[in-house]
């Protein structure tokens, strides 16, 4: 090894493209790495699920009873888009990339929208009790738990606790609850029903947003 | 130079060795992921079962439906979709080559996976089946806890979470959690719904959900175990029939566990040939278990005490349940219930004493009250009828009973004395439809207001027009003798309906 060696400046790693597509770039490996391909063809599954226990009548027409299977169905979407929150990195990804809160905002964000248009695409034509207002409402409110969750459990649990939640809301549905924080059971129009989900929502988001979900998966502790 | 060249000699595998399969079993229980699900099944239990069964009448039948109508439901998601968790492990952490080369078969790992698994989530079902069954032991006046309900439940959870986490093993990824769980969220919601339509199919019986029964069921007659049977055997083989195809799996070319469907193959060549017989017995086995069950679903009839299955009906279950009415006497008339019912027979007695006294010696009044079964089967008409001589009143359980304030509220009271007056006056056409004539109703009306009660909380046989009112308001305020002459002599022609409102007084 020779002083010239050392003094030879260090090899600067070649840019790929312009600002722009390496930005696209970028996100597109956020999304592959999170498997969000994978989880639009999940949400187009729950669409397709929805749809046929529209056609098929799977479920009642009227009453409280009708709510059942599209709010399962909505809490399958809402699942899918949380087990899009792990990501195979972990803390050498977090070390290093400081674009990743607005990533992670971007890709929850933008899979929550398809998830809403794709059950409604799903429902094109047939007759959803509630309509588009309370099936986004549900999305969009069992989506903010499944943030949340992902933050405790990991991203591959965080379909545990909206399945729970949809599981309570089924008998609050029978029960005709009316509390706020049950909003799959209310009226489509209930102002503090929305608040409640969009409260949820909006916390669940930031939280995954700047923490991310827990990295290590809950059996590896083992 | 010589060497000595000893024989090599294959390292001996055995075959099975009940230390190592519980070491195992237990490494798989301590490290499995159902412990993080018990918080929140233990709040769903606390929720949803529990507060269900602590309105319902305390009736073993009717709160024990509840472990197949709400607590298979809450486990459902849960035990499929961490069962499928469990199963898609080794192909989720691409594993599935590192582990080819150890010496057991990969089938032991799986089913050390399963088992663990199945020791939860059974764990949790039970305890919550126990704490149900604990509470309603000390609410029930009468019976003892039914099993089939629980042999059912388990039956149930178990199919779910060997289905589970055989989709794990098949398909790993991390979507399969998920979808496992929603699937098995939707299943017992379809069936319940199927089993309510009115075009139904008498296979639909094999869900895993109930349908409403009334509240008597299972204690004039034993709860026929002819459906839960054939539940047992069909879930029962779909789980065997699961556990076959796992088996299989290698030998299928199914990519159990790995990316490469090479050590598919290479794990195939490595299962001896008395496993591939015995997976493929356990699966012809499972399959054929279940198409039997189906079969014999096909041919379930509904009789007056409930579902028959003649394949496995067991004649000696048709034989009503001996037991000594519980009786009681308000204002000189005699109220019997069933002793299951005896919380409620002071509020009964308290209802139907003034009204029995009302209308004592008239012709055909009844002389007292009993408690009778609800029937299951056609022509479907559950309400109270008159029978016998003397005539008996018959009456059967009906929902005002569990009402908030049960018998004790004054809307329960009046249904309960409107029902005994319209069954009284309305004769053999009310029995038939169930309606009263404008003259019926105001003579039930008047009786209803001669006693205490406000009309309008128990008009069964029709509406009340402002003509009936007025005639009722015009009949109440005779005397109760004047009353009672008029009945005598006019109430043959009241019950045949050829009594008008002009005629009354």
């Amino acid at each position: 090894m020779t002083a010239a060696e050392v003094r030879t400046p260090p090899a600067v790693p070649a840019r790929t493209g312009s600002r722009g597509p390496s930005g696209v770039r970028l996100a597109w490996l956020h999304l592959r790495s999170r498997r969000v391909p994978a989880g639009v063809l999940a949400l187009a599954v729950c669409a397709a699920a929805l749809r046929a226990a529209l056609h098929w009548h799977w479920s009642f027409n009227a009453g409280p009873y009708s709510q059942q299977i599209p709010m399962i169905i909505e809490a399958g979407a809402a699942a899918a888009i949380g087990v899009t929150t792990h990501g195979p990195f972990g803390e050498a990804e977090r070390a290093t990339g400081r674009w990743l809160p607005w990533l992670r905002l971007g890709a929850a964000l933008a899979l929550t929208g398809l998830a809403i248009a794709a059950l409604q695409l799903g429902v094109t034509g047939a007759s959803l009790n509630g309509g588009i207002l309370q099936m986004a409402r549900n999305v969009i409110g069992i989506t903010g738990i499944g943030l949340l969750c992902s933050l405790v459990t990991g991203g591959l649990l965080a379909w545990t606790l909206p399945m729970g939640y949809m599981a309570f809301c089924q008998y609050a549905l029978l029960e005709a609850w009316r509390a706020p924080w049950t909003w799959p059971v209310r009226p489509p129009t209930d102002r503090g029903a929305w608040i409640a989900a969009c409260v949820v929502f909006a916390v669940g988001l930031l939280a995954f947003a700047l923490r991310g979900a827990r990295t290590r998966l809950t059996d590896d502790n083992a | 130079m010589t060497t000595n060249v000893f024989p090599s000699r294959p390292a001996r595998v055995r075959s099975f060795s009940p230390g190592a399969a519980l070491r195992l079993l237990w490494i798989e229980i301590k490290r499995n992921a159902m412990p993080w699900a018990l918080p929140i099944l233990a709040a769903l239990f606390c929720y949803d079962t529990y507060r269900t069964a602590s309105g319902s009448p305390p009736i073993w039948t009717v709160r024990a439906s509840l472990v197949t109508s709400k607590m298979v439901f809450d486990f459902a998601a849960f035990a499929g979709g961490l069962a499928a968790w469990t199963g898609s492990r080794e192909g989720r952490r691409r594993t599935g080559d590192l582990l080819a080369t150890t010496v057991r078969h990969a089938l032991t790992r799986q089913l050390a996976a399963l088992g663990a698994t199945l020791l939860w989530v059974l764990a949790a079902f039970l305890a919550a089946v126990a704490a149900l069954y604990i509470e309603t032991a000390r609410a029930v006046t009468w019976g003892g806890a039914p099993l089939w309900p629980v042999f059912v439940g388990v039956t149930a959870v178990t199919m779910l979470s060997v289905l589970g986490f055989v989709a794990g093993a098949l398909f790993p990824g991390r979507f399969t959690a998920p979808l496992v769980a929603i699937c098995a969220g939707l299943l017992p919601i379809i069936g319940s719904h199927n089993l309510q339509a009115p075009t139904r199919n008498t296979h639909v019986l094999l869900t895993l959900n109930v349908s409403l029964q009334p509240y008597d069921w299972g204690v004039f007659h034993h709860v026929l175990p002819d459906v839960s049977i054939a539940q047992v055997m069909f879930m029962g083989g779909i789980a065997v029939a699961a556990i076959g195809l796992l088996a299989l799996a290698p030998v299928l070319r199914l990519p159990v566990g790995s990316s490469a469907a090479g050590s598919a193959g290479s794990a195939a060549a490595g299962m001896g040939w008395w496993l591939r017989v015995t997976s493929a017995v356990v699966l012809v086995a499972g399959v054929a278990t279940s198409c039997t069950a189906y079969y014999l679903a096909g041919t379930a009839k509904q009789t007056q005490i409930g579902w028959e299955i003649p394949a496995l009906h067991d004649a000696a279950n048709d034989r009503p349940v001996p037991y000594t009415p519980d009786c009681t006497s308000v204002s000189g008339f005699r109220v019997c219930m069933h002793p299951a019912f005896g919380e409620y027979l002071g509020g009964v007695a308290v209802a139907l004493g003034p009204a029995g006294a009302e209308i004592a010696g008239l012709p055909g009044a009844p002389v007292r009250a009993s408690q009778v079964a609800t029937p299951l089967g056609p022509p479907y008409y559950s309400g109270p009828g008159l029978s016998g001589a003397p005539p008996v009143y018959q009456f059967t359980a009906y929902l005002d009973w569990v009402s908030p304030a049960g018998m004790d509220s004054v809307q329960s009271r009046a249904a309960l004395q409107g029902q005994f007056f319209d069954t009284f006056l309305g004769g053999p056409s009310y029995a038939q439809t169930g309606n009263l004539d404008p003259a019926q109703q105001a003579v039930s009306n008047a009786l209803l207001t001669a006693i205490g009660t406000s009309p309008s909380f128990a008009n069964f046989g029709g509406f009340s027009t402002p003509r009936v009112t007025a005639a009722a308001s015009r009949f109440a305020a005779l005397p109760s003798s004047a009353r009672h002459a008029w009945l005598l002599s006019h109430l043959a022609a009241l019950r045949a309906g050829h009594v008008t409102l002009a005629e009354l007084p």
